[in-house]
């Protein structure tokens, strides 16, 4: 009898490794846009219900200012890079050289730096999963928005919500001088990017 | 995926995706929208509420997870509403939701298609649907009050509305 737990778990294990090697490259890439300042880890990946994605990721229905990146096509996935309120201003303001401002709109410059961080941070993680696999990811252009947290993390789950109950996520987080920030990114491959990683891996292995 | 028990608190009550909650007054269903869909029912002589929150128009015939797909969410409401002694032809529709949340266009628009695909298996089981608040670009927070059926809707930038 084949222990599915098992193979779950050894699956999940291998996918560690992948997401290792890919946070590894964005946290290298996020330490020289923010001169060494912020670092990223890999804290876990593993399968959510999809009813409960939501609030296991802290993604409610607060208001969050989030950029996301797509890799379109069969092999592909959604990244968020979501902030509140206060971590989203003080990370535009230190890229900007500019005083916290929380009074103000937030100005195009603000979105700007934003949107190039997660441009940067989703480029070097995609550059990374297509050097690990046999297909190539291409990211779109990232788009900042603010909005409830919980609505767009449901709009990246729907390739895998088509197929499956359960979903893959993998989440990272943010460091700076070692202290955690409440930053959060999340990065939801469809599922024919996961059996190509699994594969990828196998062939390795 | 879905949830079929008669909730009677007044605590706010979380709809997950694909999930569907039944509840009597004073309860309080609420979801948070994107390109999915919300379907409220409410029987205003019993007092019983029902919120769908529908992630995909069709099941494909997947047996499995009713509360995800338009075309079996809805039954699946109805269903359990009629357990409960609430006839179609006593209930009150409201369609809330179905975003373009990242703003593309292109052939594979799922906020619309649950939108379309709401409206027609509500009125295949006919009932019209009384209000409605879709589309857009923008999320929504929504709660169904089980007491009054009234939606209240919140999305960033705008008022609250109530359908």
């Amino acid at each position: 009898m084949i222990n599915t737990q098992a193979l779950a778990d050894a699956n999940l294990e291998l996918l560690h490794q992948f997401f290792s090697a890919a946070t590894h490259d964005a946290s290298a890439a996020m330490c020289r846009w923010t001169d060494g300042l912020i670092s990223l880890s890999l804290d876990e990946v593993r399968e959510i219900p999809m009813e409960e994605v939501s609030a296991e990721l802290g993604f409610g229905d607060d208001l969050l200012t989030m950029v996301v990146l797509s890799a379109q096509g069969e092999v592909g996935g959604e990244m968020i890079l979501a902030f509140d309120e206060y971590n989203g201003r003080r990370l535009a303001a230190s890229l900007i050289g500019r005083p916290v401002d929380e009074s103000a709109p937030w100005s195009e410059l603000e979105k700007s730096a934003l949107t190039e961080t997660g441009n940067i941070l989703g480029c070097a993680y995609m550059n990374a999963l297509t050097r690990l696999i046999d297909a190539e990811l291409v990211p779109t252009a990232p788009w900042f928005l603010q909005d409830y947290g919980a609505s767009v993390l449901e709009q990246a789950l729907l390739a895998q919500a088509s197929q499956c109950d359960r979903v893959l996520v993998c989440r990272t987080g943010f460091h700076r001088h070692g202290e955690e920030l409440n930053w959060r990114v999340v990065f939801v491959p469809t599922m024919a990017l996961r059996r190509a990683m699994e594969n990828a891996l196998r062939r390795g292995a | 995926m879905s949830q079929s028990t008669l909730l009677e608190t007044a605590q706010p009550i979380a709809v997950g995706m694909g999930q569907i909650r039944v509840a009597h007054g004073p309860a309080v269903l609420g979801a948070v929208l994107g390109s999915c869909v919300g379907v409220a029912l409410f029987a205003p002589r019993l007092r019983i509420g029902a919120l769908g929150h529908i992630v995909l128009p069709d099941s494909k015939g997947q047996p499995a997870s009713p509360g995800k797909f338009a075309d079996t969410a809805i039954p699946a409401m109805l269903h359990e509403l009629q357990a409960l002694g609430v006839h179609p032809s006593g209930l009150v529709a409201k369609i809330v939701g179905g975003a373009c949340m990242f703003a593309m266009s292109g052939p594979l628009q799922i906020g619309a298609a649950n939108i379309e695909a709401a409206v027609r298996i509500l009125g295949n089981a006919g009932i019209a649907v009384a209000a409605r608040d879709v589309g857009g670009t923008k999320g929504r927070r929504v709660r169904l009050d089980c007491t009054t059926g009234m939606l209240e809707i919140e999305i960033v930038g705008c008022p609250p509305q109530q359908l």
